[in-house]
């Protein structure tokens, strides 16, 4: 018989709960998601042209995909993200090291860089189009300034961030200062560079969406707005249910990433 | 006789603090280490013995005064003076023998004369099961060793260490300082140790520097007479030896004159 102060509550404040209890929580929390959205669609509660049923939805995007050439359409979105996100990483990580680095780089460069981030990104739109025409430049124009801004003053407090003792052994081992910077400062500030990347990539996709549903013909964003005009809701969910799963999987991939990176980080995700 | 390696010469520093307003950290300080000594920098907080270490590593410079290596001014840190802190400053991306093998891998050192040198080292501060680990799985009095081994494994003419046992429990701060006896035997390394630790300093220490406090002042070079110029590597013996205990007096009386300068 457990005595009374060994019972355990299922509200333990801040005591960790066990695998087979997370795994069963998780999927209980989506399965009752699908299945009030299910009961409410195939019931009548809501209107299912507006909001047709998950088996639907899921069928739909099989479809898509098997005999409507969904896949052109996601591959745009990917090469999309990815290409303005690597452009942004060029110039965000070089620049936000010597940022971090270097004070008289900082004190020429944050006051402009921190200008822009207030700038919201989508503001862009009507002159990027105007200068850019409708092809790919403005969609990867707004992908690369919605995320380089930021990215360029998270790398640099990474950077600053690295302690002053790390740099100072280097030089006194006799390390010149290019080489501290690249040996020691960016190693150094590498994995949290990384982690900066994974939640920039993430904003990535949210610019990517905004720029297809506003000026594109191709990609996610524009099937769904082609969806909308043929009240084809299932296909619009289809494609937020594609973006959040590729949001997922690049997530989870840079998750990996990191661990094999950078193995002697003890982090958990 | 031993002759002086490192020459201070009535350095001073004044550090400028917020409003226009400096603070004088280290006044007029002189005074000579010689080739193969282990010299210890001692005093209360506040008597600017860190910086005088910093300032010999050319990590700060003087405000006045000179330091001298050889003869020749210090401008700057260079391989010839390595430092070892007390925060731990392995490079958490490289395996404990590319730690030890930094430096003289940026000095351009050859590869299999750096591997020899890197074991040695290793071999040396008792890591060498640990020598393809990473630092983040060694304890804080391991990661220390990498630290000091990597130093000397540069060869460096000047070891330069600020509480480097500062941050160790009190049984592994013994068994670093044992080492640091056994490492200058062995090696002839000339040593600069800064501490606030008396026990410490008069286990190591040839010569010890003490210093007052704001500004701080050279107020007593202290030689350990009771050693009769011989290393003792064992700090339990250390302690009975005739002599320790009214040194250690001594000295526990100038740190509380200090103490009682500072209240007034």
């Amino acid at each position: 018989m457990p005595t009374p102060h060994q019972a355990r509550h299922f509200l333990e404040i801040r005591k960790p709960v066990s695998r087979p209890q997370a795994i069963l929580s998780a999927f209980g929390i989506w399965a009752v998601f699908f299945g009030i959205w299910s009961v409410a669609a195939h019931s009548g509660w809501v209107n299912a042209l507006l909001v047709p049923p998950p088996d639907q939805v899921f069928a739909t995007t099989w479809d898509l995909f098997a005999s409507r050439g969904f896949a052109s359409d996601v591959l745009i979105s990917i090469t999309r993200v990815l290409v303005s996100f690597a452009m942004a990483c060029a110039v965000a990580i070089p620049l936000g090291v010597m940022m971090g680095t270097f004070p008289s780089v900082e004190a020429i460069f944050n006051p402009f860089v921190g200008a822009w981030r207030y700038l919201p990104a989508p503001s862009f739109i009507p002159i990027l189009l105007m200068w850019f025409g409708t092809g790919e430049a403005p969609k990867l124009a707004l992908l690369f300034i919605g995320v380089v801004f930021f990215l360029i003053t998270l790398v640099m407090d990474h950077t600053k961030n690295v302690r002053k003792e790390l740099i100072e052994t280097a030089l006194t081992l006799g390390a010149s200062r290019q080489v501290t910077v690249m040996q020691v400062v960016f190693p150094a500030a590498l994995p949290d560079i990384f982690t900066a990347m994974r939640q920039m990539l993430a904003m990535a996709w949210t610019y990517l969406v905004i720029a297809e549903i506003v000026a594109s013909t191709t990609g996610i964003g524009a099937m769904m707005m082609r969806a909308r005009r043929f009240l084809k809701t299932d296909e619009i969910l289809s494609g937020i249910i594609v973006i959040g799963a590729l949001g997922l999987f690049f997530d989870l991939a840079f998750g990996r990433l990191h661990r094999w990176l950078f193995p002697y980080r003890k982090e958990t995700r | 006789m031993s002759e002086a390696l490192l020459h201070l010469d009535a350095v001073s520093k004044v550090f400028p603090i917020s409003g226009g307003e400096s603070v004088q950290a280290v006044d007029h300080v002189t005074f000579d280490v010689e080739e193969n000594r282990i010299c210890v920098l001692l005093g209360p907080s506040g008597c600017g013995k860190s910086t005088i270490l910093r300032m010999i590593a050319g990590l700060e410079a003087p405000s006045d005064g000179a330091v001298t290596l050889h003869g020749k001014p210090v401008i700057g840190p260079a391989r010839d003076r390595g430092m070892v802190f007390q925060a731990y400053t392995s490079f958490d991306w490289l395996s404990v023998r590319r730690n030890v093998e930094f430096g003289m891998k940026v000095n351009g050192v050859p590869h299999a004369e750096r591997r020899e040198r890197a074991a040695h080292f290793i071999d040396l501060v008792g890591l060498t099961k640990f020598a393809e680990a990473y630092p983040s799985q060694l304890s804080g009095g391991m990661r220390q060793r990498v630290a000091i081994a990597r130093t000397l494994a540069n060869g460096p003419e000047l070891l330069l260490m600020d509480e480097p046992f500062g941050a160790l429990d009190a049984e592994t701060r013994w068994h670093m300082q044992e080492l640091m006896i056994d490492i200058a035997r062995q090696e002839n390394t000339t040593m600069v140790i800064v501490t606030h630790d008396i026990e410490e300093a008069i286990f190591l220490a040839d010569k010890i520097i003490f210093l007052s406090s704001h500004p701080g002042r050279l107020k007593e070079v202290i030689v350990p007479e009771f050693k009769h110029g011989a290393r003792i590597d064992d700090k339990e013996h250390i302690v009975q030896l005739p002599g320790y205990a009214e040194l250690e007096q001594k000295i526990m009386r100038l740190m509380r004159e200090e103490g009682s300068r500072e209240e007034q």
